[in-house]
């Protein structure tokens, strides 16, 4: 994949960035953490508290409305365990890339951008359950992850992103499609030098770079394929952070409809109006937790 | 009375394997609201007991369909689905009209099944029209409506609606294509009218059903949900059997047919999905 001209183009839009956004050294040692079998509360705890901004957000979205604790809770420690390890982890990672972009402009609204993301990580990890693949969590975070490119672009190649959210209006085209017209590359490539440049683990990485053609994942093509549908089921179901007019897909003729299929035969008998339906649901849910997201985030 | 949120679980999957139909927990306290009205009716006063009750043959189906009456509020009204309407317009017309032009076959053929009053029927019309300068000029257009309540459909034909049948339309549509006659009383222009043609018709009449052929699109909301499945199977393979092979059906809001039938693809769009032969 690094080859290719859409690769090497990409390579060059984030190298020719002069201040490329630094990612807090905290969210890379929490990606560390996950596939560490282990891991104390402590040990999170120190990692936070060495990031005393990352510390006192923690604290503000854990009294935020989204998780509504009886008390203040006025303690890093005590934050962790009201809100459990993993959810912290979730939350101490997406603060850090918010954080990385944090002060810019871009050319979308970061919010919507952001309930599209953890969308996805929600759905994610619903289907992740659904077909019993192992590791559910991943498909969570990687979910959360997926667009990051698009974030990089929407904030470093604002006047040429613009362009191409100028391209979708009234059209059917995707992302993708306008974004190799006009920018001779993806947000999948450009996401994928962002996470190799950040450190981030070779499967988030290879998720990143093919979570529109899972077929094409080196490393894990049915996390790649849970991660495609997720955006899928996202873009029809009220978390699309927008640009196109109008988006449709047939479930029997997506490639990652069949690589899930052959992962688990027995997903086929999904039931996938319920499911749909199951979504719509959980989108007020999503939009609370990036609203408390948000919130603590203004300091 | 309150409804905790296990009942509620367990009435929204009781009523969707039996009907079809998903009440999503948004929708708790107005599910709440209209159980607490038909429980009072009935007098029974825990949510289990009326939970039984509806499961008890057929005094509990009775009940069952008085339930679904007020739950889908049972009243129709124009524009009522706009996720569906918005997927028509931006791609199933375009995607069912353009090759159809290629061959200079400019017929178009709507079937509003269960049409009650017209307005779904009515609401196509006025939305095909809308394309008459473009995608569908020089078009004929065949809107058939049908229903098994004569008195409904006499309803249709005057074309003659209230004040809440008409208060999702839309502006400008107002402008073209209604007359306002009073308050509560709007007539619906002979223009929009004459594309629509309402028969009568029971969904159970094999003989009829046969007859009901070459629709490019079958709109069929908040009908099934009465049936028992293999009625709602025969039925749906009527729908089948009835669409071209390029064409498309629809469900009302928050129905589903899964495990009634599989033959259909299910194609999505943003709030929605429809089901392509």
């Amino acid at each position: 994949m690094e080859n290719n001209s859409k690769m090497l183009k990409a390579q060059n839009l984030v190298r020719g960035v002069h201040e490329l956004p630094t990612i807090p050294e905290i969210a890379t040692k929490v990606l560390d953490m996950f596939d560490k079998p282990n891991v104390e509360l402590e040990e999170l705890a120190e990692t936070i508290l060495v990031d005393q901004v990352m510390a006192s957000r923690v604290i503000k979205i854990v009294n935020s409305p989204f998780f509504k604790p009886m008390h203040e809770i006025k303690s890093l420690k005590r934050a962790l365990i009201y809100l459990g390890f993993r959810q912290i982890r979730h939350i101490a990672l997406t603060c850090s890339i918010i954080e990385a972009f944090e002060g810019k402009t871009g050319v979308f609204d970061v919010k919507t951008f952001w309930e599209h993301s953890f969308g996805v990580g929600v759905v994610a990890k619903i289907i992740a359950q659904r077909i019993r693949y192992p590791e559910t969590e991943k498909a969570y975070i990687v979910g959360i992850i997926h667009d990051i490119g698009e974030v990089f672009l929407s904030y470093h190649m604002k006047d040429s992103f613009q362009q191409v959210v100028d391209e979708l209006k009234g059209t059917s085209q995707s992302f993708i499609e306008a974004e190799e017209k006009l920018l001779g590359t993806t947000h999948c490539e450009v996401g994928y030098c962002l996470a190799k440049n950040w450190n981030f683990p070779v499967e988030y990485c290879d998720v990143i770079a093919h979570h529109h053609a899972p077929a094409n994942a080196s490393n894990d093509p049915t996390l790649a394929a849970i991660v495609n549908l997720a955006d899928l089921f996202c873009s029809v179901r009220h978390l699309d952070y927008g640009g196109r007019e109008w988006v449709s897909f047939n479930l029997a003729e997506e490639p990652a409809w069949k690589i899930l299929k052959e992962f688990a035969p027995n997903f086929v008998d999904l039931d996938v109006e319920r499911f749909c339906y199951e979504l719509d649901e959980r989108v007020p849910e999503v939009q609370d937790l990036v609203n408390s997201l948000f919130e603590g985030m203004i300091k | 009375m309150k409804l905790s949120d296990a009942d509620f679980e367990i009435l929204r999957d009781f009523i969707y394997n039996t009907c079809g139909m998903f009440f999503t927990l948004q929708k708790k306290y107005f599910v709440e609201s209209r159980l607490t009205k038909r429980m009072e009716k009935t007098s029974i006063k825990v949510h289990g007991e009326y939970f039984r009750f509806l499961k008890n043959g057929s005094a509990g189906s009775v009940e069952l369909k008085q339930l679904l009456n007020d739950l889908t509020t049972n009243e129709t009204y124009f524009f009522r689905n706009p996720p569906q309407l918005k997927a028509m317009e931006a791609q199933l017309l375009p995607e069912v009209a353009i090759p159809k032009e290629k061959i200079g076959f400019r017929k178009l053929r709507i079937w509003s099944a269960g049409s009650s009053s017209g307005e779904e029927a009515y609401t196509l019309a006025m939305l095909l029209l809308e394309k008459r300068e473009s995608l569908l000029k020089n078009w004929i257009f065949e809107i058939v409506g049908t229903d098994i309540n004569e008195e409904v459909l006499k309803k249709a034909e005057e074309g003659i609606f209230n004040a809440y049948s008409v208060r999702h339309v839309p502006e400008n549509y107002m402008r073209k294509y209604f007359k306002k006659e009073s308050a509560d009383r709007f007539a619906l222009s002979p223009e929009v009218k004459k594309l629509v043609t309402f028969k009568h018709l029971n969904l159970y009449d094999d003989n009829k059903m046969i007859f009901m052929k070459t629709f490019d699109f079958i709109f069929c909301a908040n009908v099934l949900i009465y049936f028992d499945t293999s009625s709602k199977a025969k039925v749906v393979q009527h729908y089948y059997n009835n669409l071209q092979p390029y064409g498309y059906f629809f469900v009302g809001q928050s129905e589903s047919l899964h495990g009634v039938s599989d033959k259909f693809k299910t194609v999505h769009f943003p709030g929605g999905f429809a089901y392509k032969k």
